[in-house]
């Protein structure tokens, strides 16, 4: 569906987009990762055709953007960042503009309005100007819009920006669900909610991709250490700690809460010492070493936060190196 | 085309549904209602609509701008521009769009004013006839669509409404400028170059009644360069 090759971006002497490449298909949900300044708004503004690429290519279902600018906008809906909107024009009359702008026959365009005022969830609000609506409605609205014509692309530049958790939690069954006949490209920071909503994330930095993969080919791949929580009675804290710091393969431990006279403890495993199972059976080894019984031991997967914090820092490095 | 009548119509429309358009229009009809009821509806003179489309040419000056100044400024100060030229319609079609919505409005804007020949029909002994009175409707609307290309191609320039208003006025300006003191400045040869890109001269012979098609034209194609550097200006964006 969508075929990124190589694609770079000159702002004078400046080279924003050092290279992006990937590629997204129907019915999937890619994130676009990456620290501000990364290069996601530059490369989806390239991808919608706001602007070309300096270099590269960028195809929508075999479509050159470059070459047939025309022909790839329509299989484009693009909500920028911010949903920008007119603010004196009621809802409908907002959709129906766009239907207009892309072309949607007359006979057609009551069916697609319908579908998307049922997308955005707006039927109770068509009638209202768009200036008195919630950021959460303008969003919604501005969603609508971008999926109104039925595009096989949708880009949605940080779609949960600024909206409470449920309108968050909304926003990410609303993409789901337009994610089962489209393909969907997001960029975001919020890490937990592109790991809740993407099927894939493609991680971008300094205008290079750091890595594409699903979340847990990332959390495999890049995440820099594995660690466990381990529950004990808040008397053997102490013992525990001293215990557990001084097994092989334990980079470190962190007391985390105290609830009802009970410690959680977070290990973290040094994968390059051994496999983190070993490590982890050693751990306990080493309780019961102490005579401590831990009420709880459980295997912790690193969330993708850092994976991200991990890469970025390996890039980093790589660039002070 | 249709993406071009599609962005009229809603450009049109949101005159409408803002503030500025209606002030727009009251301003300039409060000023046009001035020079009827002060200068032209005089008792005992003789009663004659060739003054007011004198003045009405004036009153445009700062009005036209006014009308322009957001077209393409406001799109790009609140990122609906985005939108826009991610749609299939393309730039000269979009700047088509914004251009004949803002006419449509100027046109709108001039329709109550057509009362006044009503009035003095009523009021006065001689009719208005109906050839000079197009010939003064023409005077104001030929050279205001000349005035809002130039006032589109400078709101296509910043995302500045003021400073587009600022652009439109100034140009227009130092055009009357140029029409009225380029004569007396200017080498004996050059007159009749001058002379023929003169508007002001064109706008008197509309005034007089005469309805001229090479003056009709001379406006019209005036009006295409404005837009054509409108549209090169979005692509020129677009090209980043």
């Amino acid at each position: 569906m969508l075929e990124v090759r190589d694609i770079h971006k000159w702002y004078g002497a400046f080279h924003a987009v050092r290279g992006v490449g990937f590629r997204a298909s129907r019915g999937e949900v890619v994130g676009l990762l990456g620290p501000n300044g990364a290069g996601k708004t530059t490369t989806i503004r390239m991808i919608t055709g706001v602007f070309p690429p300096s270099q590269g290519t960028i195809l929508i279902d075999g479509v050159s953007v470059l070459d047939q600018p025309e022909e790839s906008r329509r299989r484009i809906g693009y909500l920028p960042e911010s949903a920008p909107l007119y603010p004196e024009m009621s809802v409908l009359g907002y959709l129906n503009y766009r239907a207009r702008l892309f072309d949607i026959p007359g006979r057609d365009r009551a069916d697609a309005l319908e579908r998307a005022l049922t997308i955005g969830s707006l039927q109770d609000v068509r009638r209202k100007r768009i200036g008195t609506l919630s950021k959460g409605f303008r969003q919604r609205v501005g969603l609508a819009a971008a999926a109104l014509h039925h595009p096989g692309l949708l880009v949605l530049d940080e779609p949960a920006n600024g909206l409470d958790p449920t309108q968050i939690k909304h926003m990410r069954e609303t993409v789901r669900e337009l994610a089962r006949d489209s393909c969907v490209l997001l960029s975001s920071h919020i890490l937990s909610e592109v790991e809740l909503t993407c099927d894939r994330v493609v991680i971008i930095a300094s205008g290079r991709v750091l890595a594409d993969g699903t979340p847990a080919e990332l959390r495999r791949a890049h995440a820099s250490d594995a660690s466990m929580l381990i529950e004990i009675t808040e008397s053997e804290a102490t013992a525990a700690i001293i215990s557990i710091r001084s097994t092989p393969g334990v980079s470190e431990v962190d007391s985390l809460k105290t609830d009802n006279g009970c410690r959680t403890l977070r290990v973290r495993l040094r994968p390059e010492h051994a496999a983190p199972r070993d490590t982890a059976l050693a751990v306990a080894r080493s309780l019961h070493g102490v005579g401590v019984v831990p009420r709880s031991l459980t295997s912790e997967d690193p969330s993708l936060e850092r994976v991200f914090h991990a890469l970025l820092e390996t890039q980093a490095s790589g660039s002070a190196a | 085309m249709s993406a071009s009548l599609t962005i009229a119509r809603r450009e049109l429309s949101s005159y409408f549904r803002l503030p500025v358009g209606w002030f727009t229009i009251a301003l300039f009809l409060f000023l046009c209602g001035c020079v009827f009821g002060l200068i032209v509806l005089v008792p005992g003179k003789v009663a004659s609509l060739r003054v007011f489309f004198g003045a009405a040419g004036w009153i445009l000056l700062p009005v036209v701008p006014a009308l322009s100044m957001r077209l393409f400024s406001e799109e790009m100060r609140s990122g609906t521009i985005e939108p826009l030229v991610t749609s299939p319609a393309r730039e000269f079609s979009i700047v088509l769009g914004k251009y004949l919505g803002a006419a449509s409005m100027l046109a709108l804007m001039l329709l109550p004013t057509l009362l006044y020949a009503v009035i003095l029909a009523r009021v006065s002994a001689r009719v208005p006839e109906p050839g000079p009175l197009a010939a003064g409707y023409l005077s104001l609307l030929l050279p205001g669509l000349f005035y809002l290309s130039i006032g589109t191609f400078c709101s296509a320039l910043t995302n500045n409404q003021t400073l587009a208003f600022l652009a439109t006025l100034f140009i227009l300006v130092a055009l009357m400028l140029a029409s009225a003191l380029g004569p007396a400045v200017a080498p004996l040869w050059l007159h009749p170059v001058l002379a023929w890109f003169s508007f002001e001269t064109r706008i008197q012979d509309f005034a007089k009644g005469v309805i001229d098609l090479r003056h009709v034209i001379f406006f019209l194609i005036a009006s295409v360069l404005p837009l054509t550097l409108a549209g090169v200006t979005l692509r020129a964006r677009r090209l980043g």
